[in-house]
């Protein structure tokens, strides 16, 4: 494998690519922030499984275990591959994500009004997923290599072009959170590598400015989604009644909650999908305020520890990562409890660690793979 | 291999955009806190309470489906009523009460509890499943379950609407049949659908399916301490709403239920008793029976046979009898009457001869010679007169060739019109085109009446010329309803409409309020008479040995025009005896008639397939159609003709 990553012109050859010893060097601290995170998702998935009605039909929360186990070992895998070389193979995961993309559009299956999903056995695989962490890889493999140049708007606007493919095609699957999700990565990824700060001015006026058009492009129900989401009152009977549902078990919770396993709201099937996309409002509506308000921090917790580690990485290509993942991750949790708590319109987003599924699952372990794996080998550029 | 100065740095300013993303970051979630804070502590209270309060749960409510009445509101063809099914959900019963309660439930409603048991056992790893124990009980069966409800958890009653059609078999391929939407469909027709909704297949569910739906409502349920939504149902299972003191709706069942609005009703222009009859005479034969009100093209009675019950399809447990149905050949789906096409045989001459007429190629005293063989210049064969045997009709005119069937007559008729002027007179009659009866789209059969321009249009792919041009000869077979000429059953009753209401071709249709469509016709008034004179000496010419082909329809005291049809099929080998031809080379059997003189004025086109001869298999089923007809007169029609009698 050294030889490949020499021919990829990237690396010293005395560069080991797989090296299992660096499990020894994690950084603790993001691993303890997981480890919290993950906890607080399974004994959340456990009252969603087995609260107030008795056993599930299906096991919900065994699920997400196997989910958490299976991202744990592709994270560990991660943090032993040298993430320079998977930077280097960047362009070929991209080109692969693309394609797979593509390939959904033709033939996919249809889930809940998206075109998303590949069936492989009885999983259900989701190339947007796949396609979220390539284009994280091709931008750092991008910005790394054309370093101070960024601060030319040409370079800019490519960088926003690797990031457009993959939003569009999504977007074409009429799956517009999941496209949504491809902008702050983007915006932060050019923001670190140092791009001009005029120039991101200048794209938010532009991309301001082609609302109106978008709106002209909004598909009718995505349209009704925002018109409920000013008043949901208006549709009661759809979103607008998710709405009023969810915002009636966030606020019941009060300051401690109902207690696990006892939230009515959730549990009486007032809310559907509170095991997916509405998973917090179970836990504000359980947990209360104060449950809330851990979980927020353990997020802010960790994502500003994976700007930290972000930070103490010296190489760009490593910087960048870090950075691209936590914006992703971030982003998602915003967007996620935003909508439960009504500030933003509903566009279906999971919850890292929390919401159940198992392709997100895996995309936020290797995220957090990535993290480490930047992490362990910053003494390899420590300034002399 | 790269050098150490080319080595990609990182931006210097990289710490302090982190650093000012982190910032940012903490803004962005402490905007989350502070809104939990508002919606948990600050509004807490106001929201466990609605929490609290919060024990109604959506229910729809489906709209009932609109009524499909035959010609009066008497006469219920379709109509929906709750049907209760009662259902057991695992979950909600404890396993140890299980065997109890499945022997509860059998005593209770006379099933068995072992297959009950059976399918608990099945479906244990999908405890929440709603296994059906017995579908569309009696209001007995449910008072009793409901009486012992305590002693039975797990057991819910769940009311479904449930479509009836009330004649059976007699008009299904007309009325169709309703069933649950599928997903090609539910992408078809858009967000307006969902999983689960009913809606009309084939027929006219299908094609007045929009105004028959009506609009599905949803009502506001209160849970019950077992998390299941109960529907507040009426004794006879409706679904009611509180209402208060001055019948207005309790506030919060206001606030989200929208009431369903009921479907429109429909009227047909059936005359039920009439198609009933219309099967009932065609009883096993293969066949079709068309009956139009000539003034108007409302369809009276539009049989087919073989038939289906639409019932079948809307009733639950007939899996097999769907299948079956769905997969026999010849489908008893298919109305024969329009979503088929045969071969006309000499009806198609009152169409020659009214062309003709109309033309000039020949006028009422035009007679052409008939010895049995007609030859055409450079074609050895000659095509035959029907009546060869017997050396020919001798020399008809234009009203013996109708009224004895003359083919020689409509030989020398054809030759001279050309097949172009041929197709003209065809369609503008009716034949060969679709005929624009209110029944979905697509369903209806075209049939063919063909041009030196269609040929050349099929064959536009052959190699050679020859291939597309267009022979004298095939004009010779198109002038007796044979060759490549097909029409459907209604066709033919829709052109004896315009020879019996005088000149206009109708547009048929089911739907009363649709409303009659008519097209004049250029047909002089001459043209008419002695067509109408054909047609009845048809009928009316009983002496032997020149007697009429159509006598066999004649009805005493009664104006009948009729015109018989036997067309030839495929054979492929000649046999002495008729009877013993096998059934599918029998020729079709085809009798067109009108009643000018009655009221209504109708047109009447029976067809049964391979019935061998139109005089005497078609013609006699024909009469008693007619007469049937005139009287058991429907109620509307009754109450037209007397107030016409009347002073």
């Amino acid at each position: 494998m050294s030889q490949i990553a020499r021919d990829l012109n990237l690396m010293d050859s005395h560069i080991r690519i797989v090296n299992w010893r660096n499990l020894r060097h994690l950084d603790w601290i993001l691993v303890i922030l997981v480890g919290a995170l993950a906890y607080m998702g399974l004994s959340n998935m456990y009252s969603a499984s087995y609260g107030y009605e008795g056993a599930d039909s299906t096991p919900h929360f065994v699920r997400q275990a196997l989910f958490l186990g299976i991202g744990t070992v592709f994270a560990l895998i991660i943090v032993c591959i040298d993430y320079r070389f998977l930077v280097a193979l960047a362009p070929l995961t991209y080109a692969a994500a693309i394609l797979a993309l593509l390939a959904v559009l033709a033939v996919g299956l249809t889930v809940k009004g998206g075109r998303s999903w590949f069936r492989v056995g009885t999983f259900g695989f989701q190339p947007s997923e796949f396609a979220k962490l390539a284009t994280i890889f091709m931008l750092a493999w991008y910005l790394s290599r054309i370093g101070p140049r960024i601060r030319k708007f040409q370079y800019l606007l490519l960088a926003f072009a690797i990031a457009g493919v993959p939003s569009a095609l999504i977007a074409a699957q009429s799956d517009a959170g999941t496209a949504l999700t491809y902008v702050p990565v983007v915006f932060v990824m050019v923001f670190v590598a140092g791009c001009r700060k005029r120039h991101l001015a200048a794209i938010v006026l532009l991309g301001a400015s082609l609302v109106p058009l978008a709106w002209m492009q909004l598909e009718p129900y995505q349209r009704d989604r925002v018109k409920t989401f000013v008043d949901p009152t208006k549709a009661p009977d759809s979103e607008g009644y998710q709405i009023i549902q969810t915002k009636i078990a966030v606020g019941s919770g009060e300051m401690w909650g109902k207690g696990v396993g006892q939230g009515t709201q959730t549990h009486l099937r007032f809310l559907p999908e509170y095991r997916t996309d509405f998973i917090f409002s179970l836990l504000a509506e359980e947990r209360g305020f104060v449950g809330g308000v851990i979980l927020l921090a353990l997020f802010a917790g960790f994502l500003i520890r994976g700007l930290v580690l972000s930070e103490e990485c010296r190489e760009p290509a490593g910087n960048l990562l870090a950075a691209g993942c936590v914006a992703i991750l971030a982003f998602h949790v915003f967007v996620n409890v935003a909508i439960t708590i009504h500030l933003m319109p509903i566009t279906g987003l999971p919850l890292p660690f929390l919401s159940y599924g198992g392709s997100f699952y895996l995309t936020t372990m290797m995220c957090v793979g990535t993290m480490l794996s930047v992490n362990v080998r910053k003494g390899m550029f420590a300034e002399k | 291999m790269l050098v150490e100065r080319d080595k990609p740095k990182r931006y210097e300013g990289s710490p302090q955009r982190l650093r000012a993303l982190m910032i940012g970051l903490l803004a962005l979630y402490s905007i989350l806190a502070f809104r939990l804070w508002d919606l948990q502590i600050i509004h807490g209270d106001k929201y466990a309470e609605a929490s609290n309060e919060n024990r109604l749960h959506f229910e729809r409510l489906e709209a009932p489906r609109g009524i499909i009445y035959g010609r009066t509101e008497d006469v219920v063809l379709a109509d929906t009523q709750p049907a209760c099914d009662i259902m057991f959900v695992p979950a909600d019963c404890r396993e140890s009460d299980r065997e109890r309660v499945a022997h509860r439930l059998a005593r209770l409603l006379a099933i068995n509890a072992d297959d009950l048991l059976a399918k608990i056992e099945q479906y244990r790893k999908k405890p929440f499943t709603q296994l059906p124990v017995k579908q569309n009980v009696s209001k007995t069966e449910l008072a009793r379950v409901e009486e012992y409800s305590f002693e039975l958890p797990g057991v819910y009653t769940s009311v479904r609407p449930l479509r009836r059609y009330h004649y059976g078999e007699v008009a299904g391929q007309v009325l169709g049949y309703i069933g649950e939407i599928n997903q090609e469909e539910i992408e078809a027709r858009g967000q307006a659908f969902k999983m689960g909704d009913l809606i009309g297949r084939m027929g006219v569910e299908q094609m007045y399916d929009p105004i028959l739906r009506g609009r599905d409502g949803q009502l506001c349920v209160v849970i019950y301490n077992q998390s299941e939504p109960q529907l507040r149902t009426d004794e006879l299972g409706r679904p009611v709403v509180q209402t208060d003191s001055l019948g207005r709706r309790l506030h919060q069942e206001l606030e989200f239920s929208r009431d369903p609005v009921p479907g429109k009703s429909l009227t047909l222009t059936l005359d039920i008793g009439l198609q009933a009859k219309c099967e009932e005479l065609l009883g096993t034969e293969r066949g079709a029976i068309v009956v139009l009100a000539a003034d108007t093209g409302e369809v009276l009675a539009i049989a087919s046979t073989p038939r289906y019950d639409p019932g079948v399809f809307v009733r639950t447990g007939y899996g097999h009898e769907r299948k079956a149905l769905l997969e026999a050949r010849p489908s008893p789906m298919r109305n024969r009457a329009f979503q088929e096409h045969f071969a006309p045989g000499s009806i198609f001459k009152v169409a020659m001869a009214i062309g003709g007429l109309e033309e000039g190629v020949i006028s009422e005293h035009s007679s052409f010679g008939c010895d049995g063989y007609f030859y055409l210049p450079g074609v050895g064969r000659p095509w035959k007169c029907w009546r060869y045997k017997y050396g020919g009709h001798g020399h008809p005119d234009i009203v013996d060739a109708l009224a004895y069937s003359c083919d020689e007559y409509f030989y020398n008729v054809g030759i001279k019109l050309g097949i172009d002027n041929i197709n003209k007179w065809a369609e503008m009659l009716g034949l060969g085109i679709v005929t624009g009866l209110d029944v979905p789209p697509g369903s209806e059969e075209k049939g063919l009446v063909p041009s030196t321009e269609w040929k050349k249009a099929e064959f536009a792919g052959a190699v050679d010329p020859w291939e597309r041009k267009w022979y004298p000869g095939e004009t010779v077979n198109v002038s007796i309803g044979q060759g490549q000429v097909t029409v459907t059953p209604l066709q033919a009753a829709v052109m004896m409409a315009a020879v019996v209401n005088g000149g206009n071709r109708v547009r048929p249709y089911l739907n009363k309020t649709v409303g009659p469509d008519l097209t004049p016709l250029p047909i002089s008034d001459q043209t008419l008479e002695l067509v109408t004179r054909g047609l009845r000496k048809c009928v009316e010419k009983t002496e032997r040995p020149s007697a009429g082909t159509g006598v066999e329809a004649r009805i005493p005291d009664m104006v009948v025009l009729g015109k018989t049809g036997t067309a030839q099929v495929v054979r492929f080998k000649h046999y002495d005896n008729e009877m013993d031809i096998p059934y599918d080379e029998r020729d079709h059997a085809w009798f067109v008639a009108g009643v000018p003189e009655e009221e209504p004025p109708i047109a009447v086109c029976v067809l049964i397939e391979h019935g061998l001869h139109g005089s005497s298999a078609a013609a006699p089923i024909t009469k008693e159609v007619i007469e049937y007809f005139y009287s058991h007169l429907p109620a509307d029609l009754r109450l037209a003709k007397g107030a016409e009698d009347g002073p």
